[in-house]
């Protein structure tokens, strides 16, 4: 992807996840919680994105580069597994406690939220964590 | 990296047009280190998050990412529900 084409994709999704409340932890809480108050406006932001996407992305499935010329690669993995499950777990725990997803999260640190730089620092730990985790079975099986 | 950026600038230049809108985040901060880290670790096992799985995945029918956007939502509706309505803080 042009380097072009990536700014203006993230900054878009940024605008996005501000105006729709996502960047906002006590919003996202609000939807999570169902037992209190609950505030189900954050279903329809879900569902409008993807109602979009889907467009874009069929769009995408019937071509072999984008229009700025690069190939268009999707994802191949089809099992459903224990990684995809056990990963889909500890994110929605962490999702639940703090009410950020790692997009929304950035954007937060982009508003210079101390809370945001905190919580974006300590995912940047888990994914290095993730990384070494794997180096090393790669390691230890060869 | 230039995605990063520009999800980084959107405040920037959201500001510009109109007022950001206020932000809360309750969490402490070591509920948001324990939260980052399992986001981390959790979206690399996972292969993805609410957008890559909830939003890109939906979008082009993968059962896979159904799976996951069921898997993570549902615990994340029950983290959220232990913290407020069982442990209180």
């Amino acid at each position: 992807m042009s380097i072009f084409t990536a700014l203006l994709s993230g900054l878009i999704f940024g605008l996005g996840l501000i105006l729709s409340g996502m960047a906002n932890p006590a919003k996202v809480l609000g939807f999570l919680d169902l037992a209190g108050n609950w505030d189900p406006s954050l279903m329809f932001v879900m569902g409008g994105a993807i109602g979009v996407a889907s467009i874009g992305f069929a769009v995408a499935a019937r071509r072999k580069v984008t229009p700025a010329g690069e190939p268009i690669k999707m994802p191949t993995a089809r099992q459903i597994d224990r990684p995809l499950i056990v990963g889909a777990l500890l994110f929605g725990i962490g999702w639940g406690l703090a009410g950020f997803c790692p997009g929304p999260a950035l954007v937060a640190l982009g508003m210079l939220e101390p809370k945001a730089l905190v919580f974006v620092l300590a995912m940047l730990a888990g994914m290095g964590l993730f990384e070494w985790n794997s180096r090393r079975q790669i390691k230890s099986a060869t | 990296m230039a995605f990063i950026g520009g999800m980084l600038g959107a405040p920037l230049i959201y500001r510009l047009f109109i007022e950001l809108p206020a932000i809360q985040i309750d969490a402490h901060y070591g509920v948001l280190i324990a939260a980052g880290l399992i986001v981390g670790v959790g979206t690399r096992f996972g292969s993805g998050c609410t957008s890559g799985h909830g939003v890109c995945g939906l979008s082009r029918r993968s059962p896979r990412s159904l799976v996951a956007t069921i898997t993570f939502m549902a615990a994340g509706f029950a983290a959220i529900y232990a913290v407020r309505h069982i442990l209180i803080y």
